[in-house]
């Protein structure tokens, strides 16, 4: 239905794509993968008209077209769905939906019953059920997504392309997104699916391409391929090991426990979660976005106060923890969101990675440039963080990178304890596994790393040891050779058949 | 994703290898917004050189410094509240009190210190009170610091009934308005608080424990750091230097009414951000201040010397902001 061919486009500095081809098939699901800066957004944006390509040509069911911008390939039924959502929060369900054409009465004014009774026979045939009449910010993520999707139907789209939609939401709501998209394709809807999840590629598309430096690199039929195929695909090079070695059972079960988290309490989210960590061992903490996972964390690490419970660590027994008290007792805390929380964005790598450890940088009161531009040039060795140098801003790094420079920081303090929530959210295949390989070392080192992961493979890939959380509560922990997706998936879902 | 190929689209300059456009140091956009201030202050300067000859005059010169000092103190703590995402419109009020407080007395300079002292009270109470109806209460800087800034008026003028009489000590006068030769004796006061404050901001812990949590309260939360003191200290400190701001200007006019430092609280704001500190935080320094201080006094002075009404002063203020705030927005 779609062809792409020949497709080039430049940017100062950067040749974005060159010579890109891609194919869509009405009613097919196609995946578009590639690692961060591969060419898939810019790709997006030319095949939706919002940037006109330097050279090729695109064809719509093989009469030649060029989009003199959005609207003009949105009238031609292609729609885009951004990762971040265009909604008005204060709008309902359908105002949201038919904005720009509300359904009106014969005075001209807007009919609001009308507009609310075609959101709701759209719904339905997305299978959601959502009142209409329900203000979109009041929604959750996976249902302000399905506003989203409805609001692209409006339009009858022929090709729907998706940025990564799974990136916001988890578990149970991912496979029905997914369910509705099967449906959208068996309606002859082609739809293009950009995802950095590859698992999830193997269980709804049909066909993959892959792209690399801004060069088609292949297309095979999802059959074909396999993971580690798909991998080598996107990095240029043999990923045969994608996680690092895991732990002997045996030095799982003997290693001492460095941390006690009893009973925690905090609101609604967590009710009464315990956890222990093991020194050189790295424990998974896995459940259901919403379950309470990044809450227990943060109060451990003292970023949230704690309701009730305890925390033990280093011969001491905690009733109220801060951060203060949790990096002087060794532990660190990657948090899930870097930019708004973790990362200083306006400063540099140097005083990113020596925030926590401003002590060993001065002395006394003052600041030592020198030793802090030694330590920064070393983190940026150590943790291969592609920068200029310790100046450069870290506003301006990839997500890797960013994410490279923080886990830096925490590499100083953490003796005993270092917590990643979410380590590898937005960061693309190559900073993965070097994400990866830099958790395994900090265990060697003893440290006991907890890692919060939406993600089941690296759940199962990393961990020695993984929680579950399910809505605030602990059902359970899976020890070494226990450690399925499955019966991570149970616990995390209550399923009816035991594990 | 998104974010990296609009980054690598930005480029920051010259045409190079893709990875390379990634991960080259700022450009020339980012060198004009760090340093533009001081370009401006030169092109001021030459500016006033070449138009009237009358302004490298010693007479005009020290006056113009006599001027600027009272502002670029009040306009140091003012950065400050800045850095760390606030406010402060307290500081004129602030500064009347003290000069008020500082005719309050039998007007002989046996009293300095208790008009000192007594200044630095009320400006450090002012701060604590802002301080905590922003850290403990969440009240926005603009509400907290306006009411501040009320309260003070009413106390001033029930304690004056509204018009305050006393005498100056003469040794505030001659520090307000004299010189030694050409130089301004309020000069050594502005260099007492902008140089500990120059050191403490860029070259401390503490200044950098404060430039971070400025720049995101949160990740500074997250780091251990002291963040509810951070910001009540910031409005302390700005409350001080107001005070201290107060007692120069006082005794620069030597008459004192309710109204000294009347329009400082805007003119520090303006000043801050021509300086580069940035009202969502995080992000200026101190030097910068200063010349912004001295841009606006130099927009005054300009009118005045090319022979101009007066009513271009203001005039040509607001230009200045709006090249500033246009500079500023590129980044």
């Amino acid at each position: 239905m779609l062809s792409v061919r020949h497709i080039s486009k430049a940017f100062p500095g950067v040749q974005a794509l060159s010579d890109m081809q891609l194919d869509v098939h009405a009613g097919e699901i196609h995946a578009l993968v590639g690692e961060n800066g591969a060419g898939k957004s810019t790709l997006t944006k030319i095949i939706a008209g919002a940037q006109a390509p330097d050279a090729g040509e695109m064809s719509l069911d093989g009469k030649p077209v060029r989009w003199t911008g959005p609207a003009a390939a949105k009238a031609a039924g292609i729609h885009v769905i951004y990762q971040e959502f265009v909604l008005f929060p204060h709008l309902s369900v359908a105002e949201n939906i038919f904005i720009g054409h509300y359904r009106r009465n014969r005075l001209r004014a807007v009919d609001h019953a009308a507009t609310e009774r075609a959101a709701a026979e759209l719904m339905a045939r997305l299978g959601v059920r959502l009142e209409p009449w329900r203000l979109v910010g009041e929604l959750t993520v996976a249902d302000q997504q399905m506003v989203e999707i409805a609001k692209a139907l409006v339009d009858r789209p022929r090709l729907l392309i998706l940025d990564e939609p799974t990136a916001v939401i988890a578990g149970q709501e991912v496979e029905a997104l997914f369910e509705r998209l099967r449906l959208l394709r068996d309606e002859g809807v082609a739809i293009i699916y950009i995802s950095h999840r590859l698992e999830e590629i193997f269980s709804l598309c049909d066909r993959v391409t892959v792209v690399k430096d801004g060069q088609w690199i292949a297309t095979h039929a999802v059959g074909e391929v396999d993971r580690d195929r798909l991998v080598t695909l996107m990095v240029g090079r043999d990923v045969t090991q994608f996680f690092p070695p895991r732990a002997d059972a045996a030095d799982v079960a003997a290693a001492e426990v460095v941390l006690q988290a009893s009973d925690i309490r905090l609101g609604r989210r967590v009710r009464g979660a315990s956890i222990e960590l093991r020194a050189g061992i790295v424990t998974g903490l896995a459940g259901m976005v919403g379950a309470g996972r990044s809450e227990l964390a943060m109060a451990i690490f003292g970023g949230l106060p704690m309701e009730a419970g305890t925390v033990a660590i280093g011969g001491r027994v905690f009733r109220r923890m801060t951060p203060a008290i949790a990096i002087r007792q060794g532990i660190g805390f990657v948090t899930e969101d870097r930019k708004g929380e973790g990362l200083a964005m306006l400063q540099d790598v140097a005083v990113n990675v020596t925030a926590a450890c401003l002590d060993s940088v001065s002395a006394g009161p003052m600041l030592q440039s020198a030793r802090e531009r030694s330590i920064a040039d070393a983190d940026i060795e150590a943790f291969r963080i592609a920068c200029f140098g310790p100046g450069n801003p870290v506003a301006t790094m990839s997500g890797g990178n960013q994410q490279k420079t923080l886990i830096a920081r925490w590499a100083h303090t953490c003796r005993s304890v270092l917590i990643l929530d979410e380590p590898t959210r937005g960061v693309d295949v190559g900073a993965r596994t070097e994400i990866y390989r830099i958790m395994r070392e900090l265990a060697a080192r003893g440290v006991a790393i907890l890692m919060i992961s939406s993600e089941l493979p690296e759940v199962v890939g990393m961990s020695d040891r993984v929680y579950v959380m399910r809505e605030g509560s602990m059902p359970g922990v899976l020890e070494p050779g226990q450690i399925t997706e499955e019966a991570v998936v149970d616990l995390a879902t209550h399923h009816r058949h035991a594990a | 994703m998104n974010g990296s190929l609009l980054a690598k689209a930005r480029g920051v300059g010259a045409a190079k290898a893709p990875l390379a456009g990634r991960i080259m140091p700022p450009g020339f956009t980012s060198l004009l917004s760090r340093y533009g201030i001081y370009l401006f202050m030169v092109v001021f300067l030459l500016v006033a050189a070449v138009a009237a000859p009358s302004f490298f005059s010693r007479g005009n010169l020290s006056n113009l410094v006599l001027q600027i000092v009272p502002l670029a103190i009040v306009a140091c703590g003012q950065a400050m509240v800045i850095l760390v995402r606030g406010l402060d419109l307290s500081v004129s009020s602030v500064m009347a009190t003290a000069a008020v407080v500082a005719t309050s007395f039998s007007g002989h300079d046996a009293d300095i210190p208790s008009i000192v002292l007594l200044s630095l009270a009320i400006g450090m109470c002012a701060g604590l009170v802002n301080g905590l109806l922003v850290v403990k209460r969440n009240v926005s800087p603009f509400l907290a610091t306006l009411a501040t800034m009320i309260v003070l008026q009413g106390l001033r003028f029930a304690w004056t009934h509204g018009a305050p009489s006393g005498l100056m000590p003469p040794l505030l006068h001659r520090i307000g308005a004299g010189t030694w030769g050409f130089i301004p004796m309020n000069l050594p006061v502005l260099l007492a608080v902008a140089l500990p404050l120059v050191l403490v901001l860029h070259r401390t812990t503490l200044g950098r424990r404060v430039v971070i949590t400025g720049g995101n309260p949160m990740t500074g939360r997250l780091l251990g750091y002291p963040v509810d003191a951070i910001v009540i200290g910031a409005y302390m400190l700005s409350g001080c230097l107001a005070a201290i701001a107060g007692i120069v200007l006082g005794g620069y006019a030597q008459i004192v009414d309710n109204w000294v430092g009347r329009g400082f609280e805007l003119d520090s704001i303006v000043a801050a951000v021509l300086g580069g500190f940035a009202l969502s935080g995080g992000r200026g320094n101190v030097a910068g201040v200063i010349a912004g201080s001295i841009v606006l006094a130099l927009a005054g002075n300009i009118v005045l010397l090319i022979g101009l009404p007066v009513q271009f002063q203001i005039i040509l203020k607001g230009v200045v902001i709006v090249f500033a705030a246009a500079c500023y927005a590129r980044r």
